[in-house]
């Protein structure tokens, strides 16, 4: 080996992770049981099962395979996850909307930008809803599952999508914007629905009783659908003026606040959008493009993410900056923000190895890390509700304090067969906790209840 | 019965001590846990039945890796028409930093995802599992100029991918 070759072997052996669990006899000898059994049918070869998320621009047909509609449990490495979900997750959408209706009128004496309404929304195919997709599942206990774990719906949902609300829960499947009883996990209603970021789509926001999802996300396109939230017909459109271009990397974009407004994501701005008028009643300049926003719990502070990473919070009446701070070298992407009266969470890394962070009181420099390893990223992004943030993924399904990033209750997640489970997406909403849920070695998915101990009580 | 075969002797032996440094070889071949337990479990298990000829052998653990990688470049094979390249690389991090290590993987799987699938699994055989140029010729059914070739033109991707270099002369700790 010449110098190079040596300096590249000792980097391999340097940078390369130790394995967060090694593989046994037992795994190997139980894989060859259930070969046995399923071989003649399939002639021996096993596929890889898919992965749950690819590395973001590494691999997969963009870094947004996650997720994406119609991939079901064909094995398919380049596909990511279909994740599936169910539960909901409350994070920005469910915890911060609803508490107040939006002014009927732009009131702050800023002026109205430029917005349009219209129907049907833009990306949706023909915007007739169902009012049932036929759905329906009787409860069944998941095997060794944790905190009571008893799946509700067995339906394939995209990941990170679900959210609760009005007595339902929303998120999307492959092609559809569908609303699940909370009590039943049956399908109550679903309308046709794509979303323009594939594979890693905002979440619904619930604001009244109208559900808001991105329409269009591209160049200097942004459009907002609204549907009913009983029926899901369409409630029309909002367009929404950008500064320059969104971001190429988009990782939660579209929010709500105390206020009963939306917050979009708008390119070098953060728009401020009255759902009930269809008024962008405030654009708020930002240093960078937009890649995630979060609104504080009490309304106080929205928070942009920019670059590589940078967290500015303003404030949303005046559009003043409040504060600034940011994590340097700390590779290209953060996003998926979610704001606690602590402070703010969100992701960063790529991939299997993304990471849940808390910046107290919304300053990186302060930054933790709350999680890491596998399934630590988009797969349990950070969900407030409750009282309490929530963090799941394959490994481990935690409850964190909301103010101090200290995990108060974890809990092992199973393996099948060898295979992590997977238990993310955590939301409560009336008094029961849900979870999205994917058991890919039994090829089962779906909304999951959970019985968290009394310790994960915010 | 369960159905499952007897254990082999050695065999318990083997994973126990071995299954960390395969795990890390097929991390490096498919960029995720998930994809590396697979890959190792389905090595591993087409292993057992015949671990008794591989012992005799006395290299069992390279005819573990030579399967590994076979079945490695089947599934590339299978499920990849052409390499894409990365959309956005990660920015290089300062040494030392808190983080540097996760940016560090991500750099380094941002690399050998350049990499197509052939070059990719001699750099994991020749330059992670210190296999000789002839090894890992035989593990890969391939000639050792080809061995030679494909380790060079794996080199000159990855000199030329952002941020390996300074990991190569120096770099984070893991």
């Amino acid at each position: 080996m010449n110098t190079e070759e040596r300096q590249l072997a000792e980097m391999l052996h340097r940078v390369t992770p130790e394995p967060p669990r090694g593989v046994t006899v037992e795994d190997i000898a139980f894989r060859l049981a259930n070969e046995a059994g399923s071989r003649a049918p399939r002639g021996g070869h096993r596929e890889p099962r898919p992965r749950r998320r690819p590395a973001r621009g590494s691999r997969g047909p963009s870094r947004r395979g996650r997720g994406g509609a119609g991939r079901g449990w064909a094995p398919v490495l380049a596909a990511a996850s279909v994740v599936v979900v169910a539960g909901a997750s409350a994070g920005i959408a469910t915890a911060l909307s609803s508490h107040h209706s939006p002014a009927g009128s732009s009131q702050d004496g800023m002026p109205t930008s430029s917005a349009s309404v219209s129907s049907p929304p833009a990306s949706t195919t023909p915007t007739s809803p169902s009012t049932s997709n036929g759905a329906t599942w009787p409860p069944e206990q998941v095997a060794d599952g944790m905190w009571g774990a008893e799946l509700i719906n067995r339906q394939t949902f995209t990941q990170a999508s679900l959210v609760a609300g009005n007595g339902s829960l929303y998120a999307f499947s492959p092609g559809f914007l569908d609303r699940i009883s909370p009590v039943t996990g049956n399908g109550l209603a679903h309308v046709p629905y794509n979303s323009p970021i594939a594979g890693f789509p905002n979440r619904p926001v619930l604001t009244g009783n109208t559900v808001w999802v991105l329409s269009s996300y591209a160049g200097s396109s942004v459009v907002l659908a609204g549907y009913n939230g009983s029926t899901l017909a369409s409630a029309g459109t909002i367009s929404v003026p950008v500064s320059g271009q969104v971001a190429s990397a988009p990782e939660g974009v579209l929010t709500s606040g105390s206020d009963g407004y939306l917050y979009v994501a708008a390119g070098s701005a953060i728009a401020v959008v009255n759902p009930q008028t269809r008024q962008v009643i405030r654009q708020i300049p930002v240093s960078g493009t937009v890649s995630s926003v979060a609104v504080a719990p009490g309304g106080s502070k929205v928070y942009a993410g920019t670059g590589a990473f940078q967290l500015t919070a303003y404030d949303p009446a005046t559009g003043a900056r409040l504060g600034s701070s940011a994590v340097s070298g700390i590779g290209s992407f953060g996003g998926n923000l979610v704001a606690t009266p602590g402070g703010v969470w969100g992701t960063m890394g790529i991939g299997m190895s993304e990471w849940v962070w808390f910046a107290p009181n919304g300053n990186l420099s302060r930054v933790v890390r709350v999680s890491q390893g596998p399934g630590a990223g988009l797969d349990s992004v950070p969900s407030y509700s409750g009282g309490v943030v929530w963090i799941g993924g394959s490994q481990e399904l935690a409850c964190v304090n909301p103010a101090t990033g200290q995990k108060m209750v974890a809990a092992v997640i199973p393996t099948d067969n060898g295979i992590g489970e997977y238990f993310g997406n955590i939301t409560v909403a009336g008094g029961r906790t849900y979870a999205l849920f994917q058991n890919q070695a039994a090829q089962q998915s779906g909304v999951a209840t959970l019985t968290p101990p009394g310790g994960c009580s915010g | 019965m369960d159905g499952r075969p007897s254990e082999p002797d050695g065999f318990r032996d083997f994973v126990e001590a071995r299954s960390n440094s395969l795990l890390r070889s097929g991390w490096l071949l498919t960029g995720d846990w998930p994809s590396a337990e697979d890959l190792v479990q389905t090595a591993l298990a087409a292993a057992w039945p015949r671990w008794a000829t591989l012992t005799r052998q006395d290299a069992p653990e390279f005819y573990v890796r030579k399967i590994m990688v076979n079945t490695f470049l089947r599934w590339r094979q299978r499920r990849w028409t052409g390499e894409i390249a990365t959309a956005r690389l990660p920015e290089l991090q300062a040494y030392g930093d808190a983080f540097a290590q996760i940016d560090a993987r991500q750099a380094l799987l941002a690399a050998l995802d350049r990499l197509p699938a052939r070059q990719r699994a001699v750099v994991v055989l020749r330059y992670f599992a210190d296999q000789t140029e002839a090894q890992t010729a035989e593990a890969m059914g391939c000639s050792v100029g080809a061995v030679k070739a494909h380790a060079s033109k794996a080199l000159a991707r990855l000199r030329d991918a952002p941020g390996l270099a300074e990991l190569m002369t120096g770099g984070v700790a893991s």
